[in-house]
């Protein structure tokens, strides 16, 4: 009897448990869904780079010797050695676009993932295995035939499987962002498949290892090779991990983050509700008691309130939360990234999650009972005695008396109604932390993009030199497209201490990229020495006038260069320096693009690709796609929030002082003034939650955009507009909110209202 | 010749009950003149509070006319209504209907917000015997104080008259004559037009005209030459 009666109340107040159930299954919708997906992606990973056992280490050098690998081999807490070729070959296709071949030692470390086709067989000289997404974006199949050219040499082969690698989950190739499957692509071919009589020059080193301290497992392997090597690049470094790893830990941020704020809600809400709830039927309590329920059953009814509801919606939450998010963030990374599988993860702290809210919504519950089932039946027949209003300190100074009614009522009502009023600016709060958030993530990406494609970069094209070209073809290229030569390329750096990967680009009188300072404004690369990214320099702990080391990745020459300039980019760090300077160093000039104003299209000899800054720009939005979308979904779960506190504030205030409403009514105060009474407190508390908001949606766009990657290095924007927008938006659900219950006012029933003080 | 001001005329409330419809009240019509002392009595249920909403403005009678200062204010809007009650009337609640968050003294200063020149809240307060309690909130006043308060919120506005519904319904005897007392002397001093309505007979003694309201109908109206005082009322 007593369930038919809670289901009568939950239906008589519909609209707050409503919003409690609703903020319920959101806080676990978001946790759960968001969850699900980003925990997906890192067990997905996990599992890939286990199934294929993705090297620990990777060793760059010039050339790695059996003996070398038995060193390292035999280094401290190293499991397992492999050796790797890996050459830059161009494909004979449209447009010869770069394709890295890998002749393997064994297919032990870093070993290919097989999708399609035969597996792989150290003794065919005459199969070759190639990327799947190259494949499929150049329509080659198992069965067909894949010709490359390199160094002269020209290899072909028969396509034996389609597969993919766990070093490419994420695949840049070169300098862009977005992989662009059409124009790059690797394959992996045994070693005897290698087209000369000896055997091919191992450039680089796969090491498995079982010891975490990286600084001393370098140390150990750097002794054993004597320094012969250039690179020692660990797996978190590596530029697939690592950035994928990024995108991982941004969005579980995102997903840890933003329940938080439904949470809070919901318990408020409970509070709120149950309290007034409990107080309404204080003769029904005390009709129970005095018919013989035992306390603890009457406890028990309300508690259960709580607790169904809470369960409810968290259950929903934890259910259709990894159902459906995941799906809607999947399609569009999968451009960017190459996983095998795409499962969204279950985690038994989804379960954990809903348990602690359902947990805690039924505590809240208890704690809103509690003093009521304590007294004495007798006690709780009687109708409550009105709550004490005491005089605050404000009401002492002289300045009260100034205060109009419509004010010291309003103080006195949100003095006297704590948590409605605390729910009340958390409420707006969060909406506007939320929307602050989603709009300043919106503007920084916006700011960045328009930072780098249009203040940075001002070419029209940039075509990609091949690396078999000669210097006939590039200057007739250059003259052709009045182009200017670019050389790209990544370095190691040491500052006064630690070593860091950065990018490496030379100018060639190049005038179609600027470079800008930490303000914006324009600087000129120096003649001499060399030009570091602000962050570079903040992480290498150098600045202006320090000198560097540094060497060029496949080269073992390091050498020491003075800073004599620092700028800042948004989206790589690293050096820059002129051609002319590189030179003196001792360095060959060998440019790997050619920028153009002119817009360049059609077939040029000697060139892989051509992308127009239109294409790099669309790459750039497509890669930001899955950022956006989260965006989307804030700015949507920010307006569910403020709908449903607000409404449920203005239900639980106008039911409150529908009695106060009513008697003002009767003395003749319109209708009019009545809303304004109302629409006072409900301004108040959005400007309070408005201003408190505002930081904590900064906060918040810091957060996201701080684990965004060490290569990254970009201002939060947030723009006026849309500060006033998320202003428009906050108030004007507020306004809406409150038209809501002016309708109320015109049809309170004075007589109704005012009938006994029960 | 006292003049009338309040005039009901075959006044008809009927409420819709399921199918069916109840006639609160039944075709009433009574007057009363400026300054009069009225107490309407009847038992609970018998109309008499639906009368006194229907002068009030509070509800919306179903025929008839009820005239207040040769206006008749049957058919009026929302809106209009509500200027008729700013302007005419003083509210009297049993529960006294203070607004829990204002003091004395602020809970009469609303009516600020209602009309343009109400009289000045210390006064009025001071009137009704409460000098000294002006910054109490309610809940630190007794009944009967709160309850002073209230009819001095309802004069503060000035109005044509006072409706009183059971005003001392939630007091104690005692209490509840010093309310009427001080009610009884409005009328007699002020020249306030006070109509009470209640269950108690014995108040029929201390009207200057009784109506007695039976099932929506009026049985009798008494017309009492010489109204005792409250104090001399048999209780």
């Amino acid at each position: 009897m007593l369930f038919r009666k809670m289901l009568r109340d939950m239906s008589r107040h519909k609209t707050q448990f409503l919003s409690i159930f609703i903020m319920a299954f959101l806080a676990v919708y978001i946790y759960s869904g968001v969850g699900g997906e980003w925990l997906g992606l890192r067990k997905s990973a996990d599992n890939y780079y286990d199934k294929t056992n993705l090297a620990d280490v990777f060793l760059y050098g010039s050339g790695f010797s059996e003996e070398d690998s038995e060193a390292v081999r035999n280094t401290d807490h190293v499991t397992a050695v492999e050796r790797r070729l890996e050459i830059d070959a161009s494909a004979k296709l449209d447009g010869t676009p770069n394709i890295t071949l890998f002749f393997v030692e064994k297919n032990e470390i870093s070993s290919l993932y097989l999708v399609e086709g035969k597996n792989f067989d150290l003794n065919d000289t005459e199969g070759i295995w190639i990327d799947k997404r190259f494949a499929d974006a150049r329509e080659l199949s198992v069965g067909g035939t894949m010709e490359a050219v390199y160094n002269g040499f020209t290899i072909e082969k028969e396509i034996r499987g389609l597969i993919y690698s766990g070093e490419y989950v994420f695949d840049s190739g070169g300098s862009e962002m977005t992989p662009d499957f059409y124009t790059h692509g690797y394959a992996v071919l045994s070693y005897k498949a290698f087209p000369s009589y000896d055997l091919p020059v191992y450039n680089t080193l796969l090491v498995t290892a079982d010891e975490s301290d990286i600084t001393r497992l370098e140390e150990s392997i750097d002794h054993a090779l004597s320094g012969g090597y250039s690179v020692f690049l660990t797996q978190e470094n590596h530029a697939s991990v690592n950035t994928f790893n990024s995108e991982i830990l941004q969005h579980k941020m995102m997903g840890d983050i933003f329940p938080v704020v439904f949470f809070l809600i919901a318990l408020l809400t409970m509070l709120t509700t149950m309290t007034r709830i409990v107080t309404n039927q204080r003769t029904q309590i005390g009709t129970l008691k005095a018919l013989g329920f035992k306390k603890g059953k009457i406890m028990r009814h309300y508690i259960s309130y709580g607790f169904w509801l809470s369960l409810a919606g968290a259950l929903l939450g934890i259910i259709t939360g990894p159902l459906t998010l995941p799906h809607l963030f999947y399609p569009s990374m999968s451009s960017f990234y190459t996983l095998p599988e795409w499962t969204p993860a279950f985690d038994i702290s989804f379960i954990l999650a809903a348990a602690i809210l359902a947990a805690t919504c039924t505590f809240v519950t208890y704690l809103a009972c509690r003093k009521l089932l304590r007294d004495m039946p007798a006690i709780t027949l009687r109708p409550k005695a009105p709550k004490v209003t005491t005089h605050s300190a404000l009401e002492k100074t002289r300045l009260w008396s100034r205060f109009g009614f419509n004010t010291q009522w309003n103080f006195r009502d949100a003095r006297r109604n704590k948590i409605r009023s605390i729910m009340a600016i958390i409420g707006v709060f969060g909406c506007t932390a939320l929307l602050v958030c989603a709009f300043g993530m919106n503007d920084t990406m916006g700011d960045l993009k328009e930072w780098q494609y249009n203040i940075l970069y001002q070419f029209e094209s940039k075509l990609s030199i091949e690396d078999t070209a000669d210097a006939e073809q590039i200057n007739k290229l250059t003259d052709e497209l009045n182009g200017e030569l670019l050389m790209e390329g990544a370095v190691e750096i040491k500052g006064s201490g630690e070593k860091k990967t950065g990018t490496l680009t030379v100018s060639d009188n190049v005038t179609l990229i600027k470079f800008t300072d930490d303000n914006r404004n324009f600087i000129e690369l120096p003649e001499d020495g060399v030009m570091l990214t602000s962050k570079m320099a903040e992480i290498l702990d150098v600045s202006l006038g320090d000198e560097i080391r540094w060497h060029i990745y496949g080269n073992e020459e390091w050498v020491s260069t003075t800073i004599t300039a620092i700028n800042r980019d948004p989206t790589s760090q690293g050096i820059t320096l002129t051609k002319n300077y590189l030179e003196e160093l001792g360095f060959d000039f060998t440019p790997t693009s050619i920028l153009t104003s002119e817009m360049a299209s059609g077939k040029y000899d000697g060139v892989t690709s051509i992308l127009s800054i239109s294409e790099i720009v669309t790459g750039w939005d497509d890669f930001t796609e899955a950022m956006m979308l989260m965006v989307y979904i804030l700015i949507a779960a920010a307006t569910i929030l403020s709908v449903v506190v607000l409404y449920n504030l203005g239900l639980l205030s106008f039911t409150e002082m529908e009695r106060e409403m009513a008697t003002l009514k009767v003395m003749g105060l319109k209708s009019g003034k009545l809303r304004s009474l109302l629409l006072t407190q409900n301004i108040w508390f959005s400007i309070i939650g408005f201003v408190l908001g505002i930081p904590a949606g900064i906060w918040l766009v810091d957060i996201i955009c701080s684990s965004s990657g060490e290569s990254y290095d970009f201002p939060i924007k947030l723009h006026l507009l849309n500060l006033l927008m998320s202003f428009c938006i906050t108030f004007g659900l507020s306004v809406f909110v409150n038209l809501l219950f002016s309708r109320k006012i015109k049809r309170l029933n004075m007589v109704e209202a005012l009938k006994d003080a029960e | 010749m006292k003049q009338t001001i309040i005039e009901f005329k075959n006044v008809v409330k009927e409420y819709h009950i399921g199918a069916g419809k109840m006639k609160a009240v039944d075709n009433i019509s009574f007057a009363i003149d400026q300054g009069e002392f009225v107490v309407i009595l009847g038992p609970s249920g018998a109309g008499k509070s639906t009368v006194l909403n229907l002068l009030g403005g509070m509800d919306f009678a179903t025929g008839g006319e009820i005239i207040v200062n040769g206006k008749n204010i049957v058919g009026l809007m929302d809106d209009a209504l509500t200027e008729y009650r700013a302007e005419n009337i003083g509210f009297v609640f049993q529960f006294y209907n203070l607004i829990p968050t204002l003091t004395a003294v602020e809970n009469i200063a609303v009516t600020r917000n209602i009309v343009r020149n109400p009289m000045e809240p210390k006064e009025v307060l001071a009137s009704v015997g409460l000098s000294g309690h002006e910054n109490k909130f309610p809940t630190q006043l007794s009944g009967g104080e709160q309850q002073r308060v209230s009819i001095a919120r309802a004069i503060a506005k000035n109005p044509t008259m006072l409706l009183c519904d059971e005003p001392t319904g939630a007091l104690d005897s005692e209490t509840g004559i010093v309310i009427l007392t001080l009610l009884q002397k409005m009328s007699r001093q002020n020249g306030k037009t006070i109509i009470i309505v209640t269950h108690n007979s014995a108040l029929a003694e201390a009207a200057d005209k009784v109506i007695r309201i039976k099932n929506g109908k009026i049985r009798e109206t008494i017309i009492n030459e010489n109204p005792k005082k409250i104090s001399e009322v048999n209780w």
